[in-house]
């Protein structure tokens, strides 16, 4: 897998094999994977019941699921649609400026998810060979995620 | 949702029920305290992205969201903003919405 900038000012990343484009559709299966409470509600639990979380529970959660969701649903259409056109082979994903934003609320639910069900941490002590094969798969997709956003961070938000 | 500045409560006294009904009226009014909008630390959420958000929502510039974000990191939590509830919780929305783990706190 390769990625860079464009002329643009969007990224693109270059799937080189049929192994690459399992890793990016993992993004929208990790992002959905939960430990049984999804994001939306982990955030809303955050607010106590002086600051009114009974309303926030009724009125800002389901809003904030359903922009989850639609991120989730814009990032598997670019992947899908990428895969469509080389019919699986290697080929490019490209990320716009005006996609930058779902691509990277995606990521970042991935990375949440991952972390509410392994617990990694920050991370940077962590030797994959140590852990369990399900684990470790799971860390690496965790630092590939994370490095995809500091692209986008880096070279596409500014 | 939202604040109030003044709350009025009217409190019906029964006396004999089938009879007499005395209506007392009571009006209570307190300040409307200033609400912090709190950012939580965690493992996931880059600390370039912290930054970037912190500037986007409040307009802060990169020097002071450089300083809160460092305060969630090291600190655990930071403060980033406080003042009147209904701005609170929609900064507070608007800082989930960018996936930050947020909480509205009233200030002691």
């Amino acid at each position: 897998m390769k990625a860079m900038p464009t002329l643009e000012g969007g990224l693109r990343i270059d799937a080189e094999s049929p192994n690459d484009w399992t890793v990016l559709r993992s993004i929208v299966a990790d992002a959905g994977a939960t430990n049984g409470v999804d994001l939306a509600s982990r955030l809303g639990a955050l607010i106590s019941e002086e600051a009114g979380a009974e309303d926030w529970e009724e009125y800002i959660v389901p809003d904030l699921r359903e922009s989850f969701q639609d991120d989730l649903a814009q990032v598997g259409a670019n992947i899908e649609s990428a895969i469509f056109e080389v019919d699986g082979a290697a080929g490019p994903v490209w990320i716009s400026r005006a996609d930058v934003f779902a691509w990277y609320s995606a990521l970042n639910q991935a990375r949440l998810s991952l972390e509410e069900i392994f617990h990694f941490g920050p991370g940077e002590n962590i030797d994959p060979a140590s852990l369990p094969p399900a684990m470790r798969a799971a860390y690496i997709r965790t630092r590939f995620y994370g490095t995809i956003q500091e692209l986008l961070l880096d070279h596409v938000m500014r | 949702m939202g604040g109030r500045a003044r709350a009025c409560q009217r409190i019906k006294y029964d006396l004999m029920a089938d009879t007499d009904t005395l209506t007392h009226t009571e009006e209570a009014t307190s300040l409307d305290v200033p609400w912090n909008v709190v950012v939580h630390d965690d493992p996931v959420n880059l600390m370039g992205y912290v930054t970037y958000v912190l500037m986007k929502i409040f307009g802060y510039d990169k020097k002071k969201a450089d300083i809160l974000m460092m305060q969630v990191h090291r600190q655990g939590r930071s403060i980033v903003w406080s003042g009147e509830r209904e701005k609170a919780e929609f900064y507070v929305q608007q800082l989930q919405s960018h996936q930050l783990k947020t909480s509205l706190e009233k200030v002691e």
